[in-house]
C-alpha cells in the first residue's frame, strides 16, 4: 500500500539524487585535452536527463496525490519474510562461493533455498528427503558437467577437489 | 547461375554421412551451450576448435558453423521456459516467451521460436550466399559515425517502448545507461564510478546483468507469493504440429521478414551484434503493431520478431567475416581462428582461392539451420518436462546455474556476485512499477553509443561534421522524428485522460 501510494515519489526522489550525484561525479572526472568531449560527457548528459525527468515525475506524482489523497489502494499481501530470507541466502551463496567452494556452498544453499521457498504445506517430513536428494544430485551433475564437459573448474575452496 | 551450381555441388558434399554426423553433433552441442547462461556460442566454438584440427578444412569449418548456429538458437529454450536468457541474443525472447509459458503455452512458444529461428537463419543465409560481396562493400561505408547513428536510434526506441508512462520508462532506461558507464571509459580508459574496486574496471558483464535482472529477480518475486499460492507447477498445453495454424503463420510473415532484414543488416555491421538486433527488432515490432499493449504479456509476434532477427544476425555476421576477414564479435573472431588453423585466410581472396570451402560453408549454414529445426523440434517434449518441477525446487536450481554461468563467463566470482545486485534492481523495478526492457536496451547499447560517438568525434573533429554523412543523417533524423512523435502522443494522451478524471 505504501509503495503503491508513494512509489512514484520515492522513484522520483531516488533518481533526482542519482542525477545530481552523476553530474557532480562527472565534474570530478578529468576533461579531455584533445577532444571536444571527454569521459565526463556521457555522465553529464545522463545525469542532466535523469534530473529533469525525475523532477517531472515528482511533480506529476505530487499532483496525482493531491487530486486523489486517499484513493483506494489494494493491500500489499507480499510475503516479505521469504523475500528477505532468499536474498540473504543468495548473498551468502555468492560471497562464500570462492572461499568455501562450489560443492559445499551449493549443497547447503540449495537445500535452504528450497526450504525457504517451499509453501508451508510442502515442508512436511515427507518432502525433506526429496529436497535433499534433488540437492545432492543436481550439485554433482552441475559440478561434473562443468568440469568434464565444459572444462571449467568451479571454485574448489576448502575441499581438495 | 554459377552461384546455384556451386551451391548445389557444395550441398552434395555437405550432405555426406560423415559431415552430416559432425554437423548434428555440432548443433546439439551448440544448443546445450546456448541454453545454459554463461556458456556462450563463442565458448562452444572455442572448445570445439581443437577437435577440428585433424579434420579436413571444409569439414572442420562446417562443424564450427554448426556449433555457432546451435549456440545462438539454443538460448530461446531457457529464455522461454525459465525466464533466463541463455545467450545475450535471446533476451527479448523472454519478454513474451516466458509469459506464454506461464499461461501454459510453453510448447506453442517454443514451436514458434524454433520455426522462426529457422526461417530467420535461412533468410540470412540466402542473402549471404548471393549478395555477400556486394553487402561487404556497404559494410565498409559504415564508420563510427554511422554506427553512432544506429545506436542513437536504438536508444530513442526506449521512448517508444515506454509510451503511456514515458517519464518512468525513460528513467528506467537511463539507469541502465548509468550502469553501462561503470568501468573504464572508452578510448582513453579513464576509470569511472568504480569506487576503488578494481573488479569494476572492466565494467559489469553483459550476461551477469541480464541473468540478474531476469532470473534472480524472478526468484525474489516468486518468494513474495509462495505461501499464498501453495505448490505451483506450470501447466503445459499439448499442441499439434508447431502449435500455430497456417493462418497465424501467414499473418506473421511480414513481421518475420522485417525482423530478418533488421537482423541481417545489424549482423553485417561489425561490433553491434545479436543482442542489439533482437531487441531492436522486438521494439520495432511493438511499435509497428496494431496492438502494442499485448507485447510483453505473451504475444507470439514478439517471439517471431526476436528469434527471426537474432538468427538472421548469424548470416549477416558471416558476410564481413568471409569477405573482408573482419570478425564482428566474439564468436566470429573464434571462427576466424578456425580459418587460420586450417590454413585459410578469410578475406577477398578466399572467394577466389578456396571457393569450394566458401560455398561449403554456405551450404552447411542452410543444412545446419534445418538440423537445428529438427533437433529442437524432436526435443521439445523433453524440454517442457522442466516445467513439471514445482517452482520452489526449480527456482533455486536456476539460481545455481545462473551463478555458475556468470562465474564461467570470465572465471570471476565477481560476476556471480554482480547478479545479486542486478537481481535486487530487477526486484525493486518490479515493486515500483518500472519496466525492465528499457534498462536492458540502454545497458546493452550504452557503451557502444559512447564509444562510437567519441571515435567519430576523433576522426571528424566536431559533431557538426557528422551530418555530412547521409546514412548517419537518415538514422539521426528518423530517431529525432520518432522521439518528437512519441512525446507528442504522450502529452496528448495525458491531456485527454485528465478531463476524464
Amino acid at each position: 500500500m505504501f509503495i503503491k501510494k508513494y512509489g512514484d515519489i520515492i522513484v522520483g526522489g531516488v533518481f533526482a539524487v542519482l542525477g545530481i550525484a552523476l553530474i557532480a561525479a562527472a565534474r570530478m572526472l578529468p576533461k579531455s585535452q584533445v577532444m571536444e568531449i571527454g569521459p565526463d560527457f556521457m555522465p553529464t548528459v545522463a545525469g542532466t536527463l535523469i534530473l529533469v525527468l525525475s523532477v517531472i515525475l515528482l511533480v506529476q506524482a505530487v499532483r496525482g496525490l493531491r487530486k486523489n489523497p486517499d484513493g483506494a489502494y489494494e493491500r500489499d499481501e507480499s510475503d516479505y519474510r521469504r523475500v528477505i530470507l532468499s536474498l540473504i541466502l543468495i548473498l551468502l551463496y555468492v560471497f562464500l562461493l570462492k572461499p568455501v567452494g562450489f560443492i559445499l556452498c551449493t549443497l547447503v544453499y540449495l537445500f535452504c533455498q528450497i526450504y525457504v521457498l517451499a509453501p508451508d504445506s510442502s515442508r512436511t517430513r515427507k518432502d525433506i528427503p526429496v529436497y535433499l536428494i534433488t540437492d545432492v544430485i543436481f550439485t554433482l551433475i552441475v559440478y561434473y558437467l562443468f568440469r568434464l564437459g565444459f572444462k571449467i573448474v568451479l571454485p574448489t575452496g576448502i575441499l581438495p577437489f | 547461375m554459377s552461384t546455384f551450381m556451386k551451391l548445389g555441388s557444395a550441398m552434395v558434399t555437405v550432405c555426406q554421412p560423415v559431415s552430416l554426423l559432425f554437423m548434428i553433433a555440432g548443433v546439439a552441442i551448440g544448443i546445450v551451450f546456448g541454453s545454459i547462461p554463461g556458456l556462450s556460442a563463442a565458448m562452444a566454438v572455442a572448445l570445439m576448435l581443437p577437435l577440428t584440427f585433424s579434420m579436413e578444412a571444409g569439414l572442420g569449418m562446417n562443424t564450427l558453423v554448426a556449433v555457432y548456429i546451435g549456440g545462438i538458437s539454443g538460448g530461446l529454450i531457457s529464455a522461454i521456459l525459465l525466464n533466463m536468457p541463455g545467450t545475450a541474443s535471446s533476451i527479448a525472447t523472454t519478454f513474451d516467451g516466458y509469459p506464454m509459458a506461464q499461461k501454459g503455452e510453453a510448447m506453442r512458444a517454443l514451436g514458434i521460436g524454433i520455426v522462426f529461428s529457422f526461417l530467420g537463419s535461412i533468410f540470412s543465409f540466402l542473402i549471404l550466399s548471393f549478395f555477400a560481396p556486394t553487402l561487404a562493400d556497404v559494410a565498409l561505408k559504415f564508420t563510427p559515425v554511422e554506427n553512432f547513428g544506429i545506436c542513437f536510434f536504438a536508444l530513442t526506441m526506449v521512448a517508444v517502448l515506454s509510451s503511456g508512462r514515458m517519464v518512468k520508462g525513460l528513467l528506467a532506461g537511463l539507469l541502465g545507461l548509468v550502469f553501462a558507464m561503470v568501468g573504464m571509459a572508452p578510448i582513453d580508459g579513464t576509470p569511472r564510478f568504480i569506487f576503488g574496486n578494481t573488479e569494476l574496471m572492466a565494467g559489469f558483464n553483459q550476461l551477469s546483468t541480464l541473468i540478474g535482472i531476469f532470473a534472480v529477480a524472478d526468484i525474489l518475486k516468486s518468494a513474495e507469493s509462495m505461501s499464498a499460492k501453495g505448490v505451483q507447477t506450470i501447466p503445459v498445453a499439448k499442441v499439434k504440429g508447431f502449435g500455430f495454424s497456417m493462418k497465424e503463420f501467414v499473418s506473421w510473415i511480414p513481421g518475420a521478414l522485417r525482423a530478418a532484414i533488421i537482423g541481417t543488416g545489424i549482423g553485417i555491421l561489425p561490433g553491434i551484434g545479436g543482442s542489439t538486433s533482437g531487441m531492436l527488432s522486438y521494439v520495432t515490432a511493438k511499435n509497428m503493431s496494431k496492438h502494442p499493449e499485448t507485447f510483453g504479456t505473451g504475444e507470439p509476434e514478439g517471439i517471431v520478431a526476436t528469434e527471426a532477427a537474432n538468427n538472421a544476425t548469424i548470416g549477416g555476421a558471416m558476410i564481413p567475416l568471409l569477405v573482408l576477414g573482419i570478425p564482428g564479435d566474439g564468436v566470429t573472431a573464434m571462427m576466424l581462428g578456425g580459418f587460420l588453423i586450417h590454413g585459410l585466410s578469410a578475406g577477398p581472396l578466399l572467394f577466389v582461392k578456396n571457393a569450394d570451402v566458401v560455398y561449403g560453408i554456405f551450404a552447411a549454414c542452410m543444412v545446419c539451420g534445418l538440423i537445428m529445426l529438427v533437433v529442437e523440434w524432436t526435443c521439445i517434449k523433453g524440454f517442457v518436462q522442466v516445467l513439471k518441477v514445482p517452482r520452489h525446487i526449480l527456482l533455486p536450481l536456476i539460481l545455481v546455474l545462473c551463478a555458475v554461468g556468470a562465474y564461467a563467463t570470465n572465471n570471476r566470482v565477481f560476476d556471480a556476485q554482480a547478479i545479486v545486485l542486478f537481481g535486487v534492481i530487477g526486484y525493486l523495478y518490479h515493486k515500483f512499477g518500472l519496466a525492465t526492457t528499457p534498462f536492458v536496451l540502454c545497458f546493452l547499447v550504452g557503451n557502444m553509443t559512447e564509444t562510437y560517438l567519441r571515435r567519430g568525434i576523433m576522426s571528424y573533429k566536431s559533431f557538426g561534421a557528422f551530418f555530412t554523412r547521409p546514412i548517419f543523417d537518415f538514422f539521426w533524423f528518423v530517431a529525432v522524428a520518432v522521439l518528437i512523435w512519441s512525446v507528442f502522443k504522450e502529452v496528448r494522451g495525458t491531456r485527454s485522460r485528465e478531463p476524464a478524471e
